[in-house]
């Protein structure tokens, strides 16, 4: 049960999420728009202390010049990240089944930072972190042109993959003393010829919308009440 | 002689209440003395039964008796005195009553019914606005809301010819400020796209911009942007589009369907408005609830108002009507900050309520404005151990003496506030690994991308207890221990306490229900008194 417990934290943690682990400021307007994409990518996180253990999921990423989603395999639970006009990020997550989204709102975000790396969220890792890494050698993913990066992140020792062409994690590596995570590139189409395609933004827009504030007023409410109960009991 | 006793009645009184690091410490003497002033002050305070040309209610949302309690002392400690001695501004108003805060349903009550109660002045049930307690949760029938709802003091305020506001750090459509000019039976449909399919009953910013009473609401200020704007129209300040589906843009209806109307949704817009010249002010500065008070100025964007500010600029738009007016001011995110597990955030956001209290008395002459300062419920938040006088309010305990902090029986040190349960649960939570939880952990959690405070959907067991130091605790994002894990601090069933000056304000004493303080608003402003209605309209 401890394993279980200790590997639950971290693959509820989306690897996306684990990217986006520090705030920057806006990418300057002199980007060009990044390449739409559809990818489908697997994370394998491994628990390198003893008890040892490891745990795999796969999980969709959607990606045009101002909008991301990412769906996991179930197609159940996602994320969306969308770039409005003015520079803001609007950010929720996306429960297909209840046809909810729950809004987290820049207002309530706890660190003093108005928008996110987009460039990172894009493509999984900063530029700021790409150039502390080491360029080892060029190589080929998926058909593709690969820079194979090394170094250490805030403690991690990091090793990426990066396709240079579509500003795009391939393989990521991040090790610390506990936890090995590895995010694998299993798939990579142009995102209008790609099968499953993310869930239309109109259809989003018209899911009931929650902002998370609310949930400590909402304990009577069917969605909530599911969602703060579900994960809690599936595992014991 | 007797002059010299009186100077130094009055020094010592102002000793007690500034803060004693600032002056000598009190002597036994002083501590009589000044005991014994509080009594002959008290022998001297007269009962105004006038009646009430203004009524202020000002309701801390979720701010419970220790919320009060911890806040004075922070507020104490940060203006450089041990903390304890120090009152907030509404803790020095005369009258004092104990409030049950039970809903028809509900042990531990929520927003909704428990300002309904205070408002129309009858209890009903849990997530009702304003209807009576026959209406079953949810009833989509426009007609049978209709048939069951109960009359507002604002609406009440209105046909007697006076002015109404409403001032809120949540979204104006939220629970507290909607009970008072809304009637639904589901808190949570505050715009078109929340309601059920098939229901007729408005959305609640609806009913704020359709209000008709005597010319409508003249004041409404708080968050809650998006569902005012149609889903074709972007946000001014963030861009994300609005949530209504029905094509009104409700921002633009409040300007033209009032007159000398204007719609603000940031500091400047804000700053702009001259009272003298504006009858109808409509303030929405977020897409839902506004900053807290210890971000807004770091973080907002665009700027916004703060709850002292908003108070201050209803009060001078309201005061213009010669035959008064009712103002209901919300701190709405007390509650949030709690929920959140967030001790500081609770007491600076109770702080900041305390300073649109005093700003409420400054401006109103307490011979004819009843401010009224209560909560709607309590939180599960306790202050506990035995802290010498002057431990940092958000600090690990240390015992009368005592060079290092008090241990508990795994040898470990603990802080005086508490929660009895939410997310500062020290297990490992899906978000956050096992020990001491905070506010904000860009590290490795999912809502590092942009949400707020820890959200957990589940926990492991905790195994004993972290190892705390006084910086990890006294850090604003620090969540305080909770013994039972929950996704969400809950509020707490326990009486809340009505503070009161002015005229009637005396009718408040003993432990209340908490309806009552309609019915005495409601005599303050001669609503219940026929003759005086009568004679009003010679
Ligand atoms: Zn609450």
């Amino acid at each position: 049960m401890k394993i279980s417990d200790c590997l639950k934290i971290v693959m509820t943690v989306s690897f996306m999420a684990f990217s986006l682990s520090s705030f920057a400021e806006s990418v300057s307007d002199s980007n060009p728009p990044l390449m739409e994409v559809a990818c489908r990518y697997e994370m394998k996180v491994t628990r390198i202390t003893k008890p040892k253990s490891s745990i795999t999921n796969a999980w969709f990423f959607w990606r045009t010049p101002n909008i991301i989603q990412t769906q996991d395999a179930d197609g159940d639970h996602g994320e969306i990240w969308e770039r409005t006009a003015n520079g803001s990020i609007q950010y929720r997550k996306l429960y297909h089944t209840d046809k909810t989204a729950v809004e987290y709102m820049p207002t309530d975000m706890p660190t003093n930072n108005m928008s996110f790396d987009w460039f990172k969220l894009s493509g999984m890792m900063s530029k700021e972190e790409l150039n502390t890494l080491k360029m080892i050698k060029i190589k080929r993913v998926l058909g593709r042109s690969a820079e194979l990066r090394k170094g250490e992140i805030n403690g991690q020792a990091v090793e990426v993959l990066w396709l240079p062409n579509e500003n795009l994690s391939a393989n990521i590596i991040k090790k610390d003393k506990i936890n090995r995570m590895e995010l694998r590139l299993i798939e990579i189409t142009p995102l209008s010829l790609a099968v499953k395609q993310p869930i239309a933004i109109g259809d989003i827009n018209n899911y009931r919308q929650i902002d998370a504030a609310d949930f400590g007023d909402m304990e009577n409410d069917p969605f909530v009440k599911k969602l703060m109960s579900a994960e809690g009991h599936h595992h014991h | 002689m007797q002059l010299f006793k009186k100077l130094n009645l009055i020094a010592t009184s102002s000793i007690l209440t500034i803060g004693i690091a600032h002056a000598a410490e009190p002597t036994p003497a002083d501590w009589f003395n000044a005991g014994h002033q509080t009594v002959v002050n008290a022998k001297h305070l007269s009962r105004n039964n006038g009646h009430a040309k203004n009524v202020i209610l000002f309701i801390g949302d979720g701010m419970g008796i220790s919320t009060i309690t911890a806040s004075r002392i922070y507020d104490g400690q940060t203006k450089g005195g041990h903390g304890e001695e120090n009152s907030l501004s509404f803790e020095k108003l005369p009258y004092l009553a104990l409030s049950k805060t039970y809903s028809v349903d509900q042990q531990t009550p929520d927003s909704a019914p428990t300002m309904t109660a205070m408002v129309t002045g009858v209890k009903t049930i849990g997530d009702s606005l304003s209807v009576n307690q026959y209406v079953a949760h949810s009833e989509k029938d426009a007609k049978v809301i209709d048939a069951n709802k109960l009359s507002t003091i604002l609406e009440q305020a209105k046909q007697h010819g006076l002015s109404a506001g409403i001032v809120s750090t949540a979204r104006i459509t939220h629970a507290t400020p909607a009970a008072t000019y809304a009637h639904t039976a589901n808190r949570d449909w505050e715009g078109d796209s929340d309601k059920l399919a098939g229901a007729t009953v408005p959305d609640i910013a609806s009913q704020l911009v359709d209000f008709n009473v005597n010319g409508g609401i003249n004041v409404a200020l708080g968050g809650g942007r998006t569902r005012f704007i149609p889903n074709t129209v972007t946000d001014p300040e963030y861009g994300v589009a609005g949530k209504r589906k029905d094509g009104r843009n409700l921002t633009v209806d409040w300007t033209t369907k009032h007159t000398n109307a204007h719609y603000v949704w940031d500091q400047a817009g804000f700053d702009a408005i001259d009272p003298n010249t504006t009858d109808h002010l409509l303030g929405l500065f977020e897409p839902s609830h506004v900053h807290y008070e210890a971000d807004r100025v770091a973080h907002d964007k665009s700027g916004e108002p703060s709850l002292t500010q908003m108070t201050t600029k209803a009060i001078s738009i309201l005061k213009k009507n010669d035959n008064g007016y009712f103002l209901m001011v919300e701190g709405g995110r007390i509650d949030h900050a709690h929920h959140s597990g967030n001790a500081y955030r609770a007491l600076t956001e109770t702080q900041q309520f305390a300073a649109a209290v005093k700003a409420a008395i400054d401006a109103t002459d307490p011979e004819e404005t009843l401010i009224i300062v209560t909560a709607d419920h309590s939180h599960v938040f306790t202050i506990g151990g035995y802290p010498q006088r002057g431990n940092p309010i958000l600090g690990l305990t240390q015992g009368v003496g005592a060079t290092k902090p008090d241990l508990d029986m795994l040898g470990l040190p603990y802080t005086t506030l508490n929660y009895a349960n939410g997310t500062g649960y020290t297990g490992a939570s899906n978000a956050q690994p096992e020990g001491s939880k905070t506010f904000s952990f860009p590290a490795t959690a999912a809502w590092a991308s942009g949400s707020e405070g820890h959200n957990p959907t589940s926990f492991s067991p905790a195994t004993g207890r972290p190892t705390l130091d006084s910086a990890k605790v006294e850090d604003a994002n620090y969540l305080q221990e909770a013994i039972i894990p929950l996704s969400s601090e809950t509020h707490a069933a326990e009486d809340v306490a009505i503070f009161a000056g002015g005229p009637k304000a005396h009718l408040f004493h003993g432990i209340v229900e908490q309806n009552v303080i309609y019915h005495v608003m409601a005599d303050a402003l001669g609503f219940n008194d026929e003759e005086h209605s009568e004679s009003d309209k010679d």
